[in-house]
């Protein structure tokens, strides 16, 4: 029953995806370096990343997209844990808590764009209620937190969408850990609290982790939120790469494609950091345990 | 019990922070005039609605177009991924990690750049302000999603069962559709849901490689945030939102079913 023959055609749809997903990169990449055949550009060359890598304006964009992405995955990382944490106190699984938890990783960024303007936009929720209070009496009193170049409210929407994800994400490992090893440790006579930080949480770390990469890789990537979200300057990476790569003028092509170099490489380069580093915790916590 | 009573307030707050956004929107979409700095709206209208239905985007057609595709991309990522769990958690060949590093590619590249080379890739193949391309594009971004439930699923149910069926004579193939099958479907249909919700949102990849043809709710909404009308933009959003979470009800409410009658 078990024929290497049938591995390979199981395998057959993912090899194609792969590929597809391998050849897109290599496109990019193409570009990036010079090779745009289409616009009769065909010499293979590192100056349009050199160019850009001297350009401030890309400089400040690569680095709001960073701020962003790091700032709003670690703050997730925080209190997603915390969430989680909280649900897994409270002993019992399921319950309308946990659906209400699933809500923000069903909502599009768009939408959750748009509940940003709602509520902390100076004529949104949160400016009328400081009014309702007598804190402010004009709106032009209340922060501006939108469309500024510090990008609170991109990261305010990723908090909205990533902290779930995160609670929900190490939900299942956190509540066996804790149901097993954490209870053991309480029986042998460490306070909930103690259980909880020297066991409960560092098993629980590797979902943790994973949740935390793969929400930041999703907003140094991102689009929509610092689009409809962020200021005209410095704009963030994906949306200064997407408006070089709509340029009418073709020879701008690489210059785009190099800014989507950046991000692809910091991405990949950011998954392998996270695997190295993982695989090196991974070996100490094994030896403290032999 | 102090922890109990804090990790309960913090529920509470996640519970709030989360629902008054959507509250927030369902008033947006009703509200006709909302001056500052008033806390609740001074005037209703059905104004939306009417938009909504009769206006310039036809809502039926889009939620229609936006559905069949979200759906097709569901029904393929999750075969795609039903075949990809069965290969790397039930067969041992070389080369086994590597197939599961691939199942997880996709998330360690960022959508838009795969966006942008895949519009690069299919305008080579044809395949560039086409209906299947974006099917394509979606289907890859939901894939590692799909994958990463059906792999825990398969590796849970094993090949024990099928072995049995085998030993009895049934065929590989019906002894996977009898024995294994009926055990996957709760996986299958969390996948599906999964699968689904990722389509319907996806904006940069379809606005890429739809080029502009391929309309969904997500191509329409956008523009309608940008204009600044905020009660038609609510509206568009509700509708959205509310279309998403019906879905996801379903697949919840069917996983549920199966499961309460496997229990009995």
């Amino acid at each position: 029953m078990r024929k290497p023959r049938t591995v390979f055609f199981l395998l057959l749809p993912l090899a194609a995806v792969t590929l597809l997903v391998l050849a897109a990169c290599a496109c990019v990449l193409a570009q990036s370096l010079g090779w745009v055949p289409a616009f009769g550009l065909e010499e293979i060359t590192f100056s349009y990343y050199l160019d850009i890598l001297r350009d401030e304006d890309f400089l400040r964009s690569l680095a709001v997209s960073l701020g962003v992405a790091a700032g709003s995955a670690l703050l997730a990382a925080v209190l997603g844990t915390a969430v989680c944490a909280a649900l897994t106190v409270r002993g019992r699984s399921g319950g309308a808590i946990t659906y209400v938890l699933r809500l923000p990783i069903l909502v599009p960024h768009a939408v959750v764009a748009l509940f940003t303007i709602l509520i902390f936009s100076q004529t949104g929720l949160l400016a009328r209620l400081a009014c309702a209070l007598g804190l402010i009496s004009d709106f032009t009193q209340f922060p501006q937190l939108l469309y500024t170049p510090g990008y609170e409210g991109a990261v305010a929407a990723y908090l909205w969408k990533e902290v779930p994800f995160v609670a929900y994400f190490t939900l299942a490992l956190m509540s066996g850990v804790s149901g097993t090893l954490g209870e053991a440790a309480e029986d042998l006579g460490a306070s909930p609290l103690r259980s909880f930080f020297s066991v409960t949480l560092p098993l629980s770390l590797p979902a943790v982790c994973r949740a935390t990469l793969i929400i930041f890789i999703f907003a140094f990537g991102g689009y929509e939120l610092p689009m409809l979200l962020g200021a005209t300057l410095p704009k963030a990476l994906p949306v200064e790469a997407y408006l070089a790569y709509m340029s009418p003028e073709l020879r701008d092509r690489p210059y785009a494609m190099a800014m989507y170099g950046v991000i692809l490489v910091l991405s990949v380069a950011m998954a392998g950091l996270y695997a190295l580093l993982t695989r090196r915790l991974l070996r100490r916590m094994g030896g403290n345990h032999g | 019990m102090g922890k109990k009573w804090f990790s309960r307030l913090l529920l509470l707050v996640t519970a709030v922070c989360i629902l008054l956004p959507a509250a927030l929107l369902l008033v947006w979409s009703v509200t006709g005039r909302w001056p500052w700095p008033r806390l609740t709206p001074e005037t209703y209208t059905l104004r939306t609605l009417r938009e909504l239905l009769f206006g310039s985007t036809s809502l039926l057609r889009l939620l229609g177009s936006s559905v069949a595709l979200a759906g097709t991309t569901a029904v393929l990522s999750t075969a795609v991924a039903v075949l990809t769990a069965r290969a790397t958690e039930l067969y041992r060949f070389p080369g086994r990690s590597l197939a599961r590093f691939c199942g997880l590619l996709p998330l360690l590249i960022p959508g838009t750049v795969f966006a942008i080379g895949v519009h690069l890739v299919f305008l080579r193949l044809g395949l560039a302000d086409t209906v299947a391309g974006v099917l394509l594009v979606h289907l890859v971004t939901a894939l590692p999603y799909a994958i990463a439930i059906l792999t825990d699923v398969t590796a849970a149910v094993g090949a024990n069962l099928e072995e049995q069926a085998a030993v009895l004579g049934a065929g590989p193939l019906a002894a996977f559709r009898w024995a294994t099958l009926p055990r996957l479907v709760p996986g299958i249909l969390s996948s599906l849901s999964m699968a689904f919700t990722l389509s319907y949102s996806q904006y940069f990849s379809t606005l890429i490689v739809g080029g502009g043809r391929v309309r969904t709710l997500a191509m329409v909404l956008v523009p309608y945030i940008q204009s600044g009308d905020r009660p038609l933009a609510s509206a568009y959003a509700a509708v959205f939102t509310g279309s998403a979470l019906l879905v996801f009800a379903l697949f919840e409410w069917a996983i549920h079913r199966l499961e309460r009658r496997g229990e009995l």
